[in-house]
Order: structure tokens, then sequence, then C-alpha cells
């Protein structure tokens, strides 16, 4: 082989490589860099000060809060926005008449802008002339501050992460369960196994790669949650909606503590992938 | 359970999802119609009185969104362009090509796929600012020239075409980047359509990154240009709010539904390749 052919693979791969090592890789070090120094407003050259922005993050009290919030959202988005998804992907699958409207139809919001989906949420949500309370109203009930009342806050944002990426999930455990091996399920048709029976005893099984694949992809997420809650409520009210994500743009870009945020975001990665991995070891076990 | 009943328990379950997710898509087309004095009323108001289609004029002058489309259509194509450029080259390398350290290179490829942007961004941003490229349109497309998952994809699409396509074609004097161009790409014409259209959402859509690196108004996109709108709007005139969400709303809106089989492709893909 002439040394041009040899040499193609790599010039090929360059144009890719050097823009994922630059964006993607040299970060990752460049944060755990920066979380050893302190650079903000008073420091503007970078001063190596050890572990002492994650000994201040460690007891800040805020930062219990966050991990505590983001964790909440998390606990509540991911189990019903798969539950949902796989419910309905079940539902459509039946060969039903205007299965292709509703998928559709739930997909929509998956593709709809972000700020879209906030603006009307806001709108939605408002508290004196918004639909929710409307109507509430109407069927009796007192007015609730969606957005304002700091034990509904995040409850509300998780609502609108729910609606916003269920329809992800369905498409993909469809793709999955019209990939199932129909043979085995018809089988168990005549078997006369019930539906019910067949379902948790057959698909459900089958469907565990589709199952750790969404958790996984949901629970990323999920500690991604950013564009809803700087939107509609800025991490308000009194931190009821602060997020880990959150968190690191308010000190990184109001604070301007580049250093305590670069600290923030390498223990944001470390979580979220040390409990991907652990998700993948229960689910491989 | 018979049938029947499982059928029209299906469909309460359907009607039911149907109601929570088009109820607010059809209040925001309602209320970007209505007149002002219709939007604070003691009951919500079904229907408009009259179709107010000023409003869309009166929100497209309340800020530049003129000029945010065309940022937004710039940066958004600059990326799919680069991003296509660069992963079928890199596809085409990792699936056809046997060379030293492809097992790594792969391996480096998929684990880009899981590094966040909301990890990642802090640096990112520092490192524009040392090259002087914030507020710029370079800091809204750089990050974005690499597209791990288009590699990834386009790889296994690669990977489907026989070896003796490839032969045939070099004896027709057909090799290497030709072969890219005239074969893999138009036989992976499925998996590159729809790697292009779920990247064209994800960056038309795109509200973090340009949030962090734009200040200036001119270089700003359509979604970072609709939140600012309705962070200096907000409270009075929910119906213009409502006509401007629509219009940046409705070309990925009108994109997807005109193209849903390859959203629907990319995500058989997801769910198979695992």
């Amino acid at each position: 082989m002439s040394r041009a052919a040899r040499l193609s693979p790599y010039l090929y791969l360059v144009p890719a490589l050097v823009p994922l090592g630059v964006w993607s890789y040299y970060p990752l070090l460049f944060l755990i860099d920066l979380s050893l120094h302190r650079l903000d407003a008073t420091s503007p050259v970078p001063t190596w000060v050890g572990l002492a922005n994650y000994r201040e993050l460690l007891t800040a009290p805020l930062f219990w809060r966050v991990l505590l919030n983001t964790a909440l959202y998390t606990t509540l988005t991911v189990p019903l926005s798969i539950g949902l998804g796989l419910a309905l992907a079940v539902l459509l699958n039946q060969g039903l008449w205007g299965a292709r409207f509703f998928r559709t139809l739930f997909y929509t919001p998956v593709v709809l802008p972000t700020v879209a989906g906030a603006t009307v949420a806001l709108w939605i949500f408002n508290s004196n002339y918004g639909l929710a309370n409307h109507l509430l109203a109407r069927a009796g009930y007192a007015p609730v501050a969606w957005l304002t009342d700091s034990g509904v806050a995040l409850w509300t944002i998780a609502g609108v992460g729910v609606w916003k990426t269920f329809g992800y999930f369905m498409l993909v455990y469809l793709a999955a369960l019209q990939a199932l091996p129909q043979t085995v399920l018809e089988a168990a048709r005549l078997d006369g196994a019930r539906p019910w029976d067949r379902f948790w005893s057959i698909t459900w099984p089958l469907l565990r790669p589709t199952t750790w694949f969404v958790t996984v992809i949901a629970l990323i997420l999920s500690f991604q949650a950013f564009d809803f809650i700087n939107i509609m409520t800025q991490g308000g009210p009194s931190n009821a909606t602060n997020v880990l994500v959150f968190y690191i743009y308010q000190h990184g870009f109001q604070y301007f503590r580049l250093g305590f945020a670069s600290a923030i975001a390498v223990v944001m990665f470390v979580l979220v992938y040390g409990l991907s991995g652990l998700l993948s070891a229960w689910f491989s076990r | 359970m018979t049938a029947a009943v499982r059928r029209a328990a299906s469909y309460l379950v359907l009607l039911a999802v149907t109601t929570v997710v088009a109820m607010p898509m059809y209040w925001l087309v309602v209320s970007a119609l209505k007149r002002s004095d219709e939007i604070f009323t003691a009951t919500p108001r079904w229907l408009p009185s009259g179709l107010e289609w000023r409003n869309f004029v009166r929100a497209w002058q309340g800020a530049s969104f003129g000029r945010y489309f065309i940022n937004s259509i710039l940066v958004v194509l600059a990326i799919l362009v680069l991003q296509l450029a660069t992963s079928s080259l890199a596809a085409f390398a990792l699936a056809r090509r046997r060379f030293a350290g492809r097992g790594v290179i792969l391996l480096a490829v998929i684990g880009a796929l899981i590094i966040p942007i909301q990890v990642t961004f802090l640096a990112n941003f520092i490192t524009l600012k040392n090259l002087g490229w914030l507020d710029s349109y370079w800091a809204l497309v750089a990050p974005f020239t690499a597209s791990a998952f288009g590699t990834f994809l386009l790889r296994q699409a690669f990977l489907a075409v026989p070896d003796a396509l490839e032969d045939a074609a070099r004896l027709d004097r057909c090799a290497g980047l030709g072969f890219l161009w005239h074969f893999l790409l138009p036989l992976a014409r499925p998996t590159v359509l729809a790697f292009t259209l779920v990247a064209l959402v994800a960056h038309w859509n795109d509200y973090f990154w340009p949030l962090i690196v734009t200040n200036r108004d001119e270089i700003r996109t359509l979604p970072i240009g609709l939140a600012m709108f309705v962070s200096q709007e907000v409270t009075t005139d929910w119906n213009l709010l409502m006509a401007a969400t629509l219009f940046v709303a409705a070309p990925m809106l009108i994109v997807f539904f005109v193209t849903q089989r390859y959203f629907i492709r990319s995500h058989m893909h997801a769910g198979l390749k695992r």
C-alpha cells in the first residue's frame, strides 16, 4: 500500500477529531484545572487555591438545596416521561385507527423550541389570568401560584419538562416494539395468555435494553434542565427551582466566579456519569 | 376484558393525553389571534371574536426579528454543512478503512457523545474569550464543527454497504472520496436526512449556547431574541408574545410535519443500535 493510502484515513478523521478534542475533551481537563483556581472579579488572573472551591461548595447550604432540587426534578421527570412514553407506545402499537395522528401529535412538543414552550407555559401558568387557574376555578378549586409558590414551582417546571420530552421516549419504545420478534408474541397469544400477562412476562423483559437506554438518556436530560427554569423562574422563588446547571450559570455568568462554577461543573459531571454507570451496572446484572 | 372494552379504554387514555398535549398549542394559537382586550378576561375565551392578524406584524416589529431569523438561518446552515462534511469524512474512515488506532478513535467519538455542553460551557466560554471570538458568529458555530452523533450514525450506515461494491467501484477508477461521494452518501441518504433533521431542530431551537456567548442584539438568534422579547414585554401583551412564539416555532413545526418519517427513522437507530 502506498504511503498516501496509509495516511488517508487519518486525514479523513482530522476535521472531526480536532473539534471534538478542542470543544469536548479539552474542556473537561480545563474545567478540572479551573476548579483548582480562583478566577473572579477580585482575582482576574487564575490563582492556585487547591481544593478550596470544593471545600466551599460542600459547606454551602445552597449547594445541598440545589442537589435536592435536582434530585426531586430527576425523580419526577425520569419515571413519568418514560412511563408515559412506554404506555403510549404500547397503546399505539395495537394498530388502532388514528395511531399515526396520535404519534405525530405527541411528538410535536419535542420539536418545539424550549423557548416557545416556556413562553406558552408562562402564559398558561400566569397566576391571575392563566388558563390553568381559569380551569381550576371552573372546577371549584382555589387558584394556585404555579410559579411563585416555592412548594409548587419545581413541580410545575417538571410537568412542563415531561410534556416536552415524553414523545421522544414514546417514539424510541415504539421503534423497539416494532422490532420485537413477532413469533414469540404470537405463540403466547395462541397459548391463551392474556394481554396484561403477555406484556409483563414477554414484552417488558424483551424491552430491557431499550429501557436501559431511555433511562440513561432521561437521567442525563434531567440533569441538564435549564431552559425552562431560566425563562420561567430564574431559579426562584427563593431558590426553589435552582438546579445544578442553573447554579453553575449563576456563579459563572452572574457572579463571575468562574473557578467556583467550574468546581460545580466537575461535581455535576462526576454525579451524572457515576449515576449512569450505576444504572448501567444494575441493568446488565 | 374484551377487545371492545380494551379498545375503548385505549382511546380514552389517548384522548386524555391529547387534551394535555394539544391544549397549550391551541391556547398559543388562539391567544396569538386575540385582541388585547380579550386577553385578560374573567373567564377564558375559547375563540377570539375576530382574527387579529395585525398581532403578527406588531410582534415582528417589536424586536429585530428579521435580523434574528437571518442569524438563525446563517448559523444553522453553517453548522449543518460543517457537521455533514466532517462527520461523513470521519465515518468513511471509521467504517471502510483499516488502520492503526481505529478502535480507540471510535471509542473517543462515542465518548464525546456523552459530554454535554451543560458541563463544558464554562471552559468553552473562556477558550472563546481568549480567542476574542465571543459575541461573533464564530462563537455560535465553532463548537459545533463536528458531531459525534453524526459520525456514529453515518458510520453505522456506511458499514452496511458491501465491500464488493467498493471493489467494483475501484475497478471503474472510483475510489476514496469519489466512492464516498458517488456511492456511500447516496446509499445512506435516509440516514443523512435523519441526522440533518435532528441537527437542524437541535440547533434552530438551541437557547443555551447562544445565551452564553452572545450579548449584541445584531448577532442574536431567534430563541434568544424571543426570550429577550418575553422578558421585556412580560405581564402586558400576551397576544403579541404568543404571535412571536408562533413565528419562532413555525419553521420547525412545518419541517417536522413534512418530514416525519425521517424523524421517526432517526429514533429507530437510537432504539435498535444498543
